[in-house]
């Protein structure tokens, strides 16, 4: 392309752009594998025009009177060969040889990196990944881009998967300060058995219990779960792939290691096989404003070997909060249309809300009666609302509702597949003070062992899972979902809070995780998820006894155990009721 | 026990008061100094008795505890050290061990010999929790030991990392009054296990001996292994020594059943890393996974799944992307940016190819005047819109291209080739370039064209008013003799009146009006009468150098003039031409109005005629570009705007402001307008101009419009209006729907490199150096550069038997990296997206 254009407001340098690629021409073979590789086509082959110039000694110019002599010079002095002045291959001319330059061309391959807004590098990094030199890899801008500007193209906002893109993190502040020695009995995370689950559902007291078994003949059904929740990510915004490898892996956590791990299914229905299955058990079932693959789901129910764990109404994500969805038409192929009953090539919305519900009162007693009633009210329903200064007025609702089984709030450092980024980085409210504004409300009801709360959104965003998890846990959370975290370690996602990545919105997530094209889900192997997914339960199992042994008080999860927690941020350590050290 | 020796005897209380720790500990430290080796302690639950007693060198220390011994009995023991504890002990006995004998006879309480390394612990009932825990053994030493004749307690032998316990198990009712059934008939739970609850955890080192249920320790950090010979006769002789010292030999034959004993040691830490006794993740997903979910797993049923990860670089179907060879997709610059068409790209590949000639005739398909037009009057777009202009690089000289045709001593026959006489008669009135060109392409297609022109000569404007400095006349002639044999009919001096060419339009099938714009504009102001136009000053200019003739110029002074020269176009005869020569004398202070590319001409033909001083003006930025401009300039020609011009008299012109340029000629130089009388009423006009459609169909369907009359516009328009127009008419005569027969678009010039070229060669001499130095866009040239650059080696070149080519990508080569893509000349090879799987 010519260096040489008319530009517009929108014409960027390589100066411009969020990455840059750095590419070592020494280095290079030009095996094409990296222009192969990447997703975006930020990279290409090009030709490259390099003139050298001979030196020219200025005293011989001087005293040579024409260009004639000069040239004659250049050769002699050059002591090359005539192939230095002869055109290099790849060069068309063969004439002029009369008025050949005195500096000729040289012309030669290269890596080059496109500046278009659509083909700008997003820093993925596989063709780092692919080069059999070390040839070739991105750098992140230093500056604030110019980019950003200019992604608005046709009015159309950034809209992107990921993150937040903030590594500030409250949660890995939050020190665990009551360390016990010889105050309490030491427990130690290797040798004693701790009890590392939690309970979700309507956990009435004993008595209270009795008589509602008498009275109705029917308690509150509740499931002993672990405490880490896989967070719902659809079928559709995850690859078939991806999404095998994370059902393999929780089953074998159940079945293999008697881990009683849960995930929830996002919305986006469920495999009919998976409906049928006794690993249906492990599943929590979400229910959200587009009430996609429902139907499959209801004439499931007849042919259940198990119930699901659980049923979640999906009011709101920490990450786009108060916005829906968009699953686009193209991706939408034969696969999610079954799966999702609808037909191929339809683009499918999910609403920002559930369009018959007009109110609190209205959304949280129909929703739950409904979904309770489908199992015969053997199975927990909860809401999952997005972080909110509001979110005390749905669980205190919650709270009058015999049938809801829990809530969980997401915050705002939530992941997501797609987002405008304006919803991502600026709408939503932290999770850590909404969850301990939650759960001191229930500690005044007295009701904290009645009504689980559960904690999402950005936990463990800088590699601190077990650490945010048991943040949360002792903030008041009966448990954390992770969402991000999961594609991270399970199945190498490599999108980062700079930036880099975040494309799951686009279809062409380069390690298959986010994409329905085969060429790229088929690079995720399901058994090597399940393999990490086993590997990362079990990691955060010895860390999270790691942290609540050394506090001694009980084998069993430290819920709301905020005496424990201490931040050196004295307003911090205000507003969440914990103690301020430095 | 040996009951002779004699045993000094301490007390652990004098009188009412129990004697502390540290007190007793410095008795019996005394006792031992003063040469005491055998010790008899009457206890109180004093601390640490018996330990480190070395003040006795290698004589052996005998301990002997009656009463309540304390916690940690024996603690850090030396070697010579044999402690014999005749009721049960508590917490911790034999701690930190370094070698004493410790005998206790009754049960022993939590954390017996925790810490040891060394010495022998032999324990004639059962032990609490944590008995054997964090044990070690000193290589230079022997390993610690333990003997328990009953059972553990819970979480025995945590963090073990040495030393040899064994557990008889032995629980007199149990043992000596067995159910019959088999059954345990203790209720507790834990005592089902004869080493307790969760035994054996973090255990990294040591063997533990044990008769009974075991089952319940750590496998992550022990195994059962099987009893050699070896081991079975070490355990039955210190079994003897044990049940010796805890007085019960008589169980012997009872304990010494090897099917009742298991040996378990700790896993070493190779044997941790394997197997944890799970599945491993492929036989869950085939045993477990689908079988319960079926074959294929979870979609199984919905989709086929092929198994396995597929690597990030792919070829075949797998690839994402994949290129294709575009070769003539695209229209290159030059093509679609003139008017005419002229595949201007094809036609450098014939010259590069060494076929000259073909690449001439090759311009006769498009246009009856390569030489002409192309060679010398056009504004040539073509090199306008050329992709080398993008980094200054010189275009390739189409001129140069045009030319060739003048010296080519092409045959007759080269003439190109006729299709089959349709037997279709077309009428075309204006033999200008335009009408010419139509007349050219029906007469191609097969059909009968007949020119119909109101001249003496045919070529229209090129012919009678393009001043001959701007083309060898020998060029136009012989084109024009071109012409002339290709299109046999041609009837000149036909003047078309309203009457006639409905005549014409009931004798011909069809009727092409190309008649041009030949009435001049002219101002309407006072004074115009005084002003020539600039067509009757160039035909006049023109036909004064061809007779030569130096007289031409007759002194007529402009206030002379009549009015009649304003219509003048409608006039012929002699009258007129008189009028004509009056207004263009005397010639010497000449204005232009109008500074237009014919204002330049006739600028350069007034300057020719020996003009002093000559003025273009106009009431804006003049249009003139290009050699017209510059020659006029060259000639001395001033321009002067904006200027609106008032009045003209005899002494010039006076401009609004009230400037007067003075003048002796005065030419109106401002663009013509057709006229269009003689199509009568039934073909609508617009603004005195034909409306045509997009295929130059008038309002009456069989009558066309091409060139000036439906607008304004170079010769290369009118050309290829003629063109298209014949092929329009062609589809017609052929009952198809008229459309463009080359919609292709122009290539998007970034995909051409111009990088292969150098840019500091700024001008061509050649045929051949244009052809080398074209960059060919969207046309392969052939140069097998993706061949080379392509690093998998899949692109052939595939020819065929009629000498054409292409280049194919081998899919199960290619890895889709667009190397060809990226390296290609001229932007043949492009990456699409593959198909959808």
């Amino acid at each position: 392309m010519s260096s040489n254009r008319t530009i517009k407001p929108s014409s960027l340098s390589v100066s411009d752009l969020p990455w840059q690629i750095d590419w070592k021409k020494e280095r290079c073979t030009l095996c094409g594998q990296c222009t192969a590789v990447c997703p975006v086509q930020a990279i290409s082959l090009s030709v490259f025009r390099k003139r050298n110039i001979a030196a020219i000694n200025p005293s011989n110019l001087l005293n040579s009177s024409s260009r004639a002599a000069s040239k004659s010079f250049v050769c002699s002095s050059n002591q090359t060969d005539s192939s230095e002045f002869s055109q290099p291959i790849g060069s068309f001319n063969q004439f002029n040889a009369e008025e050949q330059p005195l500096s000729p061309f040289e012309t030669y391959y290269g890596i080059r990196q496109k500046t278009s807004i659509e083909e700008a590098c997003i820093g993925c990094a596989m063709c780092s990944m692919v080069c059999p030199n070390d040839a070739i890899q991105p750098h992140r801008n230093h500056e604030i881009d110019r980019y950003r500007f200019h992604i608005n193209q046709d009015g159309e906002p950034r809209k992107r998967g990921g993150r937040r893109n903030s590594t500030a993190s409250l949660l890995d502040r939050i020190k665990f300060i009551r360390i016990s020695m010889l105050t309490d009995p030491a427990l130690d995370a290797g040798r004693h058995e701790f009890e590392l689950r939690t309970l979700l559902g309507r956990i009435l007291p004993p008595k209270e219990n009795m008589e509602c078994l008498r009275n109705n003949g029917w308690i509150p059904p509740v499931r002993e779960i672990y405490p880490l929740i896989i967070g719902g990510m659809s079928f559709g915004a995850l690859s078939p792939t991806m999404w095998e490898g994370l059902q393999m892996g929780v089953a074998y956590l159940n079945e293999q290691l008697g881990m009683p791990v849960r995930i929830s299914t996002g919305e986006g229905g469920c495999p009919p096989r998976l409906l049928r299955s006794r690993f249906l058990k492990y599943v929590i079932l979400q229910i959200a404003s587009g009430y996609f693959g429902w139907d499959e789901i209801i004439h499931a129910i007849p042919h259940m070997k198990e119930d699901p764990c659980a049923i979640e109404v999906k009011y709101g994500q920490g990450a786009k909060p108060g916005d829906g969805g968009l699953l686009m038409w193209h991706k939408v192929n034969k696969l999610i249309a079954a799966i999702r009953g609808v037909p191929q090539g339809v683009s499918l919305p999910s609403p920002p809300t559930h369009q018959t519900q007009y109110s609190i009162e209205e959304s949280v007693a129909k929703m739950i009666i409904s979904m309770s009633m489908a199992w015969g009210f053997r199975v927990p329903v909860y809401p999952k609302i997005s972080a909110s200064s509001t979110s005390l007025a749905v669980l205190n609702n919650l709270t009058r509702n015999e049938y809801a089984s829990g809530l969980v709030i997401d915050g705002e450092d939530g992941g997501t597949g797609a987002a405008y980024s304006v919803s991502m980085d600026h709408m939503g409210h932290p999770i850590a003070s909404c969850i301990r504004d939650n759960y001191l409300n229930l500690v005044h009801l007295g009701k904290q062992n009645e009504i689980p709360i559960f904690a999402g959104g950005g936990i463990g965003k800088n590699g601190n899972l077990a650490a945010n998890a048991a943040a949360l846990i002792m903030l008041g959370a009966s448990g954390v979902q992770i969402g991000k975290y999961v594609m991270q370690a399970a199945a190498g996602c490599i999108g980062t809070e700079t930036d880099r990545c975040n494309m799951c919105n686009t279809g062409v997530c380069p390690k298959g995780i986010t994409s329905q094209d085969p060429r790229l889900y088929r690079r995720l192997d399901p058994e090597d998820v399940a393999q990490r997914i086993v590997e990362l339960f079990v990691s955060f199992d010895i860390e999270l006894k790691k942290i609540v042994a050394p506090l001694g008080r009980s084998t069993s999860l430290p819920i709301g155990m905020s005496d424990a927690l201490g931040i050196d941020d004295y307003q911090v350590a205000q507003r969440l009721n914990i103690k301020y050290v430095v | 026990m040996n009951t002779n020796t004699f045993y000094v005897n301490i007390p652990g209380r004098q009188g009412d008061k129990r004697i502390p720790s540290r007190v007793l500990e410095e008795m019996i430290q005394n006792a031992v100094e003063q040469g005491h080796r055998a010790i008899e302690v009457n206890a109180y639950g004093q601390h640490g008795i018996g330990g480190r007693l070395w003040k006795a060198g290698s004589d052996k220390i005998k301990i002997r505890i009656q009463g309540q011994s304390g916690q940690r009995t024996g603690s850090l023991g030396f070697p010579n050290t044999e402690i014999e504890v005749m009721g049960p002990a508590s917490d911790d006995i034999g701690w930190l061990n370094a070698g004493a004998e410790i005998v206790v006879h009754g049960n022993a309480s939590n954390g017996v010999m925790n810490g040891a390394a060394q010495g022998k612990v032999y324990i004639g009932g059962n032990i609490g929790a944590r008995g054997m825990t964090m044990t070690k053994r000193n290589p230079r030493f022997e390993p610690p030991e333990l003997w328990v004749i009953g059972s553990a307690g819970d979480y025995f032998g945590e963090f073990m990392a040495g030393g040899i316990a064994v557990v008889c198990g032995y629980n007199s009712s149990r043992d000596l009054h067995p159910r019959k059934d088999g059954r345990d008939e203790s209720n507790s739970i834990l005592s089902q296990s004869v080493l307790g609850y969760r035994p054996l955890v973090g255990m990294v080192g040591g063997k533990v001996f044990c008769r009974g249920d075991a089952t319940g320790f750590s496998k992550n950090d022990a195994k059962v292994i099987p009893i050699t010979d070896l081991d079975w006769d070490w355990l039955c002789i210190n079994l003897k020594v044990f049940l010796q010292k805890i007085n019960k030999l008589q169980l012997f034959d009872n304990l010494s059943k090897r099917s009742e004993w298991t040996l378990i040691r700790a896993k070493t830490p190779q044997e941790k890393l394997i197997g944890k006794g799970r599945l491993s993740m492929q036989s869950f997903r085939q045993d477990v996974w689908d079988r319960e979910l079926g074959k294929g797993g979870l979609i199984g049923d919905l989709q086929e799944v092929e198994r396995g990860a597929i690597p990030l670089i792919t070829k075949g179907d797998l690839r994402r992307m994949v290129p294709m060879w575009e070769h003539a997709k695209y229209k290159a610059p030059c093509q679609a940016n003139c008017p005419t068409g002229i595949p201007v790209q094809e036609r450098w590949h014939l010259i590069r190819q060494g076929l000259a000639d073909e690449a001439t005739s090759m311009g006769l398909k498009y246009t009856p005047f390569p030489a002409t037009v192309c060679g010398y009057l056009c504004p040539n777009p073509c090199m306008a819109s050329c992709t080398k202009n993008l980094q200054y690089m010189t275009p390739v000289n189409v001129k140069l291209l045009g030319r060739a045709g003048e010296s080519s001593e092409l045959p007759l026959d080269a003439l190109p080739s006729v299709a089959e006489k349709s037997g279709k008669r077309i009428a075309v009135i204006g033999a200008g370039p335009g009408g010419i060109s139509v007349a050219w392409h029906l007469t191609l297609k097969g059909h009968e064209a007949v020119l119909f022109d109101e001249s003496k000569q045919i070529g229209g404007k090129i012919s009678s008013v393009i001043p001959d400095s701007r083309l060898p006349k020998e060029t136009l002639n012989k084109e024009l003799e071109r012409v002339k044999k290709f299109i046999p009919d041609i009837r000149l001096e036909q003047k078309i009146t309203p009457k006639s060419f409905q005549k014409i339009k009931k004798e011909f099938d069809y009727v092409i009006v190309a008649a041009g714009a030949r009435k001049p504009r002219m101002l309407p102001i006072q004074g115009v009468e005084f002003a020539i136009s600039a067509n009757d000053f160039l035909a006049k200019a023109k036909e004064n150098q061809s007779n030569q003739t130096d007289t031409f110029i007759k002194a007529i002074r402009l206030k002379e003039n009549q009015t009649k020269a304003v219509d003048s176009q409608v006039k012929t005869g002699e009258n007129q031409a008189q009028a004509i020569d009056n207004q263009i004398k005397p010639l010497k202070k000449v204005v232009i109005i109008g500074a237009g590319n014919v204002g330049c001409d006739v600028a350069t033909e007034a300057h020719r005629m020996g003009a002093e001083t000559i003025t273009l003006i106009d009431v804006q930025k003049p249009a003139a570009f290009g050699k017209e401009k510059e020659d006029a300039e060259a000639v001395g020609a001033t321009f002067q705007w904006p200027c609106f011009t008032r009045e003209i008299t005899p002494n010039g012109v006076i401009l609004d402001d009230g400037e007067t340029l003075e003048a002796d000629t005065v030419v109106i130089s401002i663009g013509d307008v057709p006229d269009t009388e003689f199509l009568g009423k039934d073909i609508a006009t617009r603004n005195g101009f034909v409306s045509v459609n997009e295929f130059n169909q008038t309002s009456d369907s069989a009558v066309f419009a091409i060139g000036d009359i439906v607008g304004p516009g170079l010769l290369t328009h009118a050309i290829g209006a003629g063109k298209r127009t014949a092929e329009a008419i062609d589809s017609i005569i052929n009952g198809k729907e008229p459309k463009p027969v080359d919609a292709r678009k122009e290539i998007d010039k970034s995909r051409i490199s111009l990088e292969y070229f150098n840019p500091m060669i700024k001008s061509y001499n050649s045929l051949e150096e244009c052809g080398s130095e074209c960059a060919s866009c969207g046309r392969c040239r052939d140069c097998s550069i993706c061949v080379h650059v392509c690093p998998e080696s899949a692109i052939d070149r595939f020819e065929s038997e009629d000498g054409s080519y292409e280049y194919r990508a081998d899919p199960q080569k290619c890895i889709g990296c667009g190397f060809c893509t990226g390296a290609c000349p001229c932007g043949i090879w492009n990456l699409v997206s593959n198909t959808a799987v």
